[in-house]
C-alpha cells in the first residue's frame, strides 16, 4: 500500500517547513526535561503538551508529540541511572545496572549505553511501524463489528493481565473506564444516558481532560505526598561515553533481539514500554553466559531494557494507527491528540491522509537521529533537573493542566472533569489498583460496545456465526496464546526436563 | 494509619452501592421513534459492565476479607506516614477550592493562589520557593495570554 513517491516528497516538504523543525527539536527538549522528572512519565508529557498543539497544523503537532513521546521514554532513563529513581516506568529496569555503574564512577559509559539502545531501538521500531503498517491497513480496512470486537478483547484482556498484582482489581477499573463511556447520548440510537440533564454530557464524558486527569493530576498528588524528600548525585560523572563500534558489534544480538522484542510488545495492545523492559532484561540474562553479572552494574543490563523501551513506541503506533486501539497508555493520550485534530487514526486514514503517515515515518525516524545529538549535548543539564524540588513541579503541573485544558475547549465543565478524573485516579492508585486498564478501558470503551452490539445483531442469537469470523478468532487464538502460553511451556518444560527446572 | 484492607473494603462497598444505583438509573433511558426497536437497548451495555464492575467488586472484598489481601499488598497501608497523607490530601483541597475560585470568581486570583497554597500544604518554609511559584505562575499566564491568544477570565 505504497502511496508513491509524490507524497513522500510532500510529507518531507512539510516536515521540513521551519516551524515543525522548531517543534521536532522542541518536542525531543521538552520530553527529555519532563522524562528526567521522577513520576511524569510519557502519558503525562504528551498529555501536558496537548493544549499547545491545539492552535498547529495536525503534521506540526503531532511530530511535536512524537518527539515528546520518543524523548520522554529516554529521559527516564538519565534519573535511573543518576539516582536509582527510575524517571519513568519504562526505566524500572535500568535501575538496578544503571546506577551500580553510576556509584562505580561508570555514570558516562552507562549514559552512553542508554542512549545508544534507545536510537537503536527507536531505529528498529520505525522501519518495523513504516513496513507493518500500510500492510496491516490493508488488512484492516476489512474489520467489521466481529474483528474490532475481539482486537478491543484482546487489548483489554493484556493490559489488565500485565497492569497490576491482582486480576480482579485490573479488571474492576478496566470495567470501569469502559462503562464511563457509555455515558452521553448513544452512538446508535441517540438515547440520553447518565446526562443528568446537563448538556455538556451529551457527548459524553471528554477523553482529553478524563486523561490528562488520570495521569497528570493523579500524579501531581501522589507527588505531593513525598514533595519534601531530596535527591542529590555525583554530577562529575555526567559526561556521555558513546560504546565504540567493537563494543556495539559485541552486543549485536542483544541489541537486535530487544528491538524486536520491544517492537512485538508495542504491537500488543494495551502492553507498555515496562514490559518490553522487563521482558529484554530477563531475556538477556538468561541467554547470557554471565548472568550473575547482571544488577551489579553490568552493560548488557542496561542495553536490554533501555533498547526494548524505545522500540516500543513504533511498535505501540502500529495499532494506534491502523486500528485506533492504542498499544500504550502514552498512545492512548496520542489517539486524543489525533481527534483533537479532527483525525480518526484507522484503517481509513491511510487512504485519506497518506501524507500524514509518511510525515509519522520519517518524522520518527528524523526525531530518533535528532535525539543522539540533543542527548549528547543536553544529557548533562537534563540530569541536572532532577533536582528540581517536587515541591516546585506539583503546583506547576498542577496549573498546566488547568489551563491546558480550558484553553482547549474554554469549558469549565472540562476543567470540572480533569479534576474528578484526577481524584479517581488518585483514589484508585492509592488503593493499589494501576491507572492502565482505566485509561486503555476509556479509549476502547465506544469501540467494544458499538461493535459487541453490532456483533450482536449480525449473530442473531447465533453462537457459531458470532465467531463465524477467521480474523476474529485468528485474534482470539492469539489471546488464548497470550494468557494460557507461558504456563504452558513452563507445564511442558518442567514435563520434558524436571532436573533441570529443580536446578 | 488506614490499612489497604479497610480502605479497599470501604471503597469497594462503594462501587458496589454505586453500581446498582447506575444500574437502577438504566432502566429510565428512554429512546424514541423507530430507533427504539432496533438492535439491543441502550441499556444492556451500561449494565453489562456494572455488573461486570459488582462481580470483580464483591471478589475483591472478598479477597480482603477472607485472605487479608489482594495481590501484594499484604498488610500496608494506603499512606507512608502522617505527614505524607497530609500533604496529599491538602494539595487535593488546594486543587478543588481553586478549581472552584476559577468558577466563582475569576483567573487571576486563582493564578495567584495556586502556588502559594500548594506550597503552604506541602509545608514548604522557604519564602523563595513561594517567589518563585508566583514567577512561574505569571510565566504561565504570559504564555498561555501573549503567545498562544487564549482568552483567561
Amino acid at each position: 500500500m505504497f502511496a508513491g513517491f509524490d507524497v513522500v516528497a510532500q510529507s518531507i516538504g512539510q516536515l521540513a517547513e521551519p516551524i515543525t523543525l522548531a517543534l521536532l527539536v522542541g518536542g525531543i527538549v521538552l520530553g527529555l526535561i519532563i522524562g528526567v522528572l521522577p513520576g511524569l512519565g510519557p502519558p503525562i508529557a504528551i498529555a501536558l503538551a496537548l493544549p499547545f498543539t491545539f492552535h498547529l497544523e495536525p503534521i506540526a503537532a503531532i511530530i511535536l508529540l512524537l518527539g515528546i513521546y520518543s524523548a520522554a521514554i529516554y529521559g527516564g532513563s538519565i534519573s535511573a541511572i543518576a539516582v536509582g529513581i527510575p524517571g519513568t516506568g519504562a526505566a524500572i529496569a535500568t535501575v538496578q545496572d544503571g546506577n551500580k555503574m553510576f556509584k562505580a564512577g561508570k555514570g558516562g559509559e552507562a549514559l552512553g549505553l542508554s542512549l545508544t539502545g534507545s536510537i537503536i531501538g527507536g531505529l528498529f521500531s520505525v522501519i518495523c511501524l513504516a513496513f507493518i503498517a500500510p500492510i496491516l491497513a490493508t488488512v484492516a480496512i476489512k474489520f467489521g463489528p466481529r474483528e474490532f470486537l475481539a482486537i478491543s478483547v484482546f487489548g483489554l484482556v493484556v493490559v489488565v493481565r500485565v497492569a497490576g498484582e491482582s486480576l480482579s482489581k485490573g479488571l474492576l477499573v478496566g470495567a470501569l473506564g469502559i462503562f464511563l463511556t457509555t455515558w452521553g447520548l448513544d452512538e446508535l440510537n441517540g438515547t440520553e444516558r447518565y446526562t443528568f440533564g446537563s448538556y455538556h454530557l451529551y457527548e459524553g464524558i471528554p477523553l482529553v481532560p478524563f486523561l490528562v486527569g488520570v495521569f497528570a493530576v493523579s500524579e501531581v498528588l501522589i507527588g505531593a505526598e513525598r514533595a519534601l524528600q531530596k535527591l542529590d548525585f555525583d554530577q562529575t560523572s555526567l559526561t556521555v561515553k558513546l560504546p565504540g563500534w567493537g563494543k556495539l558489534m559485541k552486543m549485536k544480538d542483544i541489541l537486535f533481539r530487544s528491538s524486536a522484542l520491544g517492537t512485538v510488545i508495542g504491537i500488543i495492545p494495551g502492553e507498555g514500554a515496562a514490559v518490553a523492559a522487563f521482558f529484554a532484561y530477563s531475556e538477556a540474562k538468561r541467554r547470557s553466559k554471565t548472568p550473575e553479572k547482571f544488577g551489579t552494574g553490568h552493560e548488557e543490563g542496561i542495553v536490554a531494557p533501555e533498547t526494548a523501551n524505545n522500540a516500543t513506541v513504533g511498535g505501540a503506533l502500529v495499532p494506534t494507527l491502523t486500528l485506533g486501539v492504542p498499544g500504550s497508555p502514552a498512545a492512548a493520550v496520542l489517539l486524543g491528540a489525533f481527534l483533537i485534530h479532527g483525525l480518526a487514526p484507522g484503517p481509513k486514514l491511510f487512504a485519506e491522509r497518506p501524507d500524514m503517515m509518511y510525515a509519522i515515518f520519517i518524522g520518527l525516524f528524523v526525531i530518533n537521529i535528532l535525539m543522539m545529538v540533543i542527548g549528547l549535548m543536553a544529557i548533562r543539564f537534563a540530569a541536572k533537573l532532577i533536582q528540581v524540588p517536587t515541591t516546585f513541579i506539583v503546583p506547576t503541573v498542577l496549573l498546566l493542566s488547568f489551563v491546558g485544558i480550558f484553553s482547549v475547549s474554554h469549558s469549565f465543565f472540562n476543567v470540572g472533569v480533569l479534576l474528578g478524573a484526577g481524584i479517581l485516579g488518585y483514589v484508585v492508585r492509592k488503593l493499589g489498583y494501576s491507572i492502565a486498564p482505566l485509561s486503555i478501558g476509556f479509549v476502547l470503551g465506544p469501540i467494544l460496545e458499538n461493535s459487541l452490539r453490532q456483533s450482536l445483531v449480525i449473530a442473531d442469537g447465533s453462537i457459531g456465526e458470532f465467531f463465524n469470523t477467521p480474523i476474529g478468532l485468528g485474534i482470539y487464538a492469539a489471546l488464548a496464546l497470550t494468557i494460557f502460553g507461558g504456563p504452558l511451556a513452563g507445564w511442558a518444560k518442567q514435563k520434558m526436563f524436571p532436573r533441570a527446572e529443580d536446578a | 494509619m488506614i490499612t489497604q484492607r479497610a480502605a479497599n473494603i470501604a471503597f469497594n462497598i462503594l462501587v458496589i452501592v454505586a453500581a446498582v444505583f447506575f444500574a437502577l438509573e438504566a432502566e429510565t433511558f428512554q429512546t424514541s421513534g423507530l430507533l427504539a426497536s432496533t438492535g439491543l437497548p441502550s441499556k444492556f451495555f451500561p449494565q453489562l459492565m456494572l455488573a461486570f464492575i459488582g462481580l470483580c467488586s464483591i471478589i475483591v472484598i472478598g479477597a480482603y476479607l477472607f485472605r487479608g489481601y489482594a495481590g501484594t499488598d499484604k498488610g500496608a497501608s494506603v499512606f507512608e506516614d502522617g505527614g505524607a497523607a497530609r500533604r496529599g490530601l491538602l494539595v487535593l483541597v488546594v486543587a478543588v477550592a481553586c478549581y472552584l475560585v476559577w468558577s466563582l470568581w475569576s483567573f487571576i486570583p486563582m493564578l495567584i493562589l495556586i502556588g502559594p497554597a500548594c506550597a503552604l500544604a506541602m509545608g514548604v518554609r522557604s519564602p523563595w520557593m513561594y517567589v518563585s511559584l508566583l514567577v512561574m505562575s505569571g510565566i504561565v499566564y504570559l504564555v498561555f495570554t501573549q503567545l498562544l491568544n487564549v482568552q483567561l477570565t
